[in-house]
């Protein structure tokens, strides 16, 4: 149990500022970026007409992805296709990670939701300035009526709460349940099957989730 | 031999958060399986001759459904199995309160997994060739459906293990028993709302199997955005849990960390209910006319925002109790 409250940190100070780093999320991180670049090197390093094993697969992920992005933006702008299928990629693989021993999901922190929470919070409200110019988008806040403002602002701001904190209570959520039970039955049987449950099932619906909502936020501001 | 008080009353506690976190937990899943046999059995009169995928899915879909009790169970055992030599007092608000987080959690999942798999079983006896989408679309409804008993799960698990003998007893003791109550209430109503969307989808995949995209699409969007108030009250738990309020014996402090939990957690249920409500009946059409799914989404979400307003009314005024008075 000790590892879900005292992850280990690096606490340096710069600038007079005392500067805290989680250890593990920023290595686990790393190693999910690592793992996406050399998949991204290996499945485009040699191109064919007939595909390879992994150009395959890249092949099925990106058109999935793209008709997705097409049909949730109604073919516009195809410039989030990037973005959005590489959200999910990355996400999927964070929540994978519990199932190696000795790795943790990067998604098991809170920050790392929350930043890339705040990030499509952004994304969603630059596209819809772009799109409707920046009166038409106060314009939004001020419907049914000019009093809901507060209310509308606060509703905005409660969607990076929920779609951050969703991501982040499923993942450690399940990294609990399959330590406790662990323990509990001493690793006998059950484990794989928890793993392969909150790990690789909950793991990809939650980060999919998430990718669809922060499409969905664009698709709203851009409609 | 001397008593020693103290430690009684946490062992009490332990006991006590032991028996709210299973009986309270027990309610759900066992509503939720009921159903599920119940429309199985309708599925099995019906067509006999596919009693084989009709009660493979109500097993299945049972076994979800009951995951919201296990999840219950295995907090009330640890808290059963609690070595209470040597803690403060502190300890038996904490215990009772993860009981109770767990416990009240488990009610709302166990009833919206139970409408998702019921859906699926009934479907299976309607349209047996779509057997696999339903499952899958079942498999995904439901797991979506137990989010508001991990995250109760989440909050009993540091009430137990976060160590709060530093902290002064005085208001700390509301904070903690509030942040158990906090996201046990709040998630009631999100998890039988969650229920909805699933179960519309699976009926009407088993009336157009072709729909089955749009269907689990519209699905998760609406089952995740109607647990946005169960993810308020995580929310406003965390606050409780972590923020160190300084030592007073001044009884409004202490009502207004009880009031901002109970604030959050009773504020969440009708809106979770109703968004998931709202999220059932556009599911529901998207099957029948899946051509207009961009806006039967679009108007989901915007009725979706509406009734959860009365949800975020209750976060501000738990906010403002928290911090402010």
């Amino acid at each position: 149990m000790e590892e879900f409250l005292h992850a280990p940190k690096w606490i340096f100070t710069l600038f007079g500022h005392q500067v805290v780093l989680n250890a593990d999320t920023i290595i686990h991180t790393w190693v999910v970026m690592g793992l996406l670049i050399l998949f991204a090197v290996v499945s485009t390093r040699k191109l064919a007409f007939l595909p390879g094993r992994f150009q395959t697969i890249a092949e099925l992920i990106v058109v999935a992805f793209e008709t997705l992005v097409h049909d949730a933006l109604d073919g516009r702008n195809r410039k989030y296709f990037p973005l959005i299928l590489v959200l999910f990629l990355f996400l999927v693989l964070s929540n994978w990670m519990g199932i190696v021993p000795g790795l943790g999901e990067p998604t098991r922190d809170l920050n790392t939701p929350l930043s890339l929470a705040i990030m499509g919070f952004f994304i969603a409200h630059y596209a819809g300035i772009q799109t409707k110019g920046f009166k038409g988008y106060l314009s939004q806040y001020v419907e049914p009526m000019f009093f809901m403002a507060p209310l509308n602002v606060i509703s905005e701001i409660a969607k990076v709460v929920s779609i951050s904190f969703r991501l982040y209570g499923n993942i450690m959520g399940g990294a609990i349940i399959i330590a406790v039970v662990s323990d509990l039955v001493f690793s006998l049987l059950l484990p794989p099957f928890l793993n392969a449950f909150f790990g690789l099932f909950v793991g990809t619906v939650q980060a999919f989730v998430f990718t669809m909502l922060t499409l969905v936020y664009i698709s709203v501001q851009t409609k | 031999m001397a008593v020693d008080w103290t430690t009684s009353i946490v062992q009490a506690a332990a006991f006590g958060g032991a028996g709210l976190c299973i009986g309270f937990g027990a309610i759900g899943a066992a509503v939720g399986e009921g159903y599920t046999a119940g429309l199985a059995n309708e599925g099995l009169a019906q067509r006999p001759e596919h009693s084989g995928g009709i009660v493979r899915t109500m097993l299945v879909g049972q076994a979800i459904a009951e995951s919201a009790g296990i999840f219950a169970l295995v907090i009330a055992v640890l808290l059963i199995f609690s070595d209470v030599q040597g803690l403060g007092l502190i300890s038996a608000f904490t215990f009772l309160g993860a009981g109770l987080s767990m416990g009240l959690a488990a009610i709302g999942s166990g009833v919206g997994s139970g409408l998702s798999s019921a859906a699926a079983a009934a479907g299976i006896a309607r349209q047996p060739a779509a057997q696999n989408q339903l499952t899958t679309n079942m498999l995904i409804g439901s797991a979506v459906c137990q989010t508001p008993a991990i995250f109760g799960m989440v909050v009993a698990f540091m009430l137990m293990f976060v160590d709060f003998s530093q902290a002064p007893l005085s208001p700390t003791w509301a904070a903690v028993l509030g942040a158990g109550l906090s996201t046990g209430l709040a998630a009631i109503g999100p998890g039988i709302g969650n229920g909805f969307p699933a179960g519309e989808a699976a009926a009407g995949i088993a009336r157009q199997p072709e729909t089955y995209g749009d269907a689990t699409r519209t699905m998760l969007i609406g089952q995740t955005v109607s647990q946005s108030t169960a993810i308020y009250g995580f929310l406003i738990s965390l606050i409780l849990l972590f923020s160190s309020f300084p030592e007073t014996a001044n009884p409004a402090k202490i009502a207004a960390l009880l009031g901002a939990s109970l604030a959050m957690g009773f504020g969440a249920i009708g809106p979770g209910v109703g968004e998931g409500v709202a999220a059932g009946y556009a599911v529901r059409w998207v099957c029948r006319n899946p051509e207009r799914v961009a806006l039967l989404t679009r108007t989901m979400l915007v009725g979706q925002a509406v009734s959860e307003s009365t949800g975020i009314y209750s976060l501000i005024v738990a906010l403002l109790l928290v911090m402010v008075v």
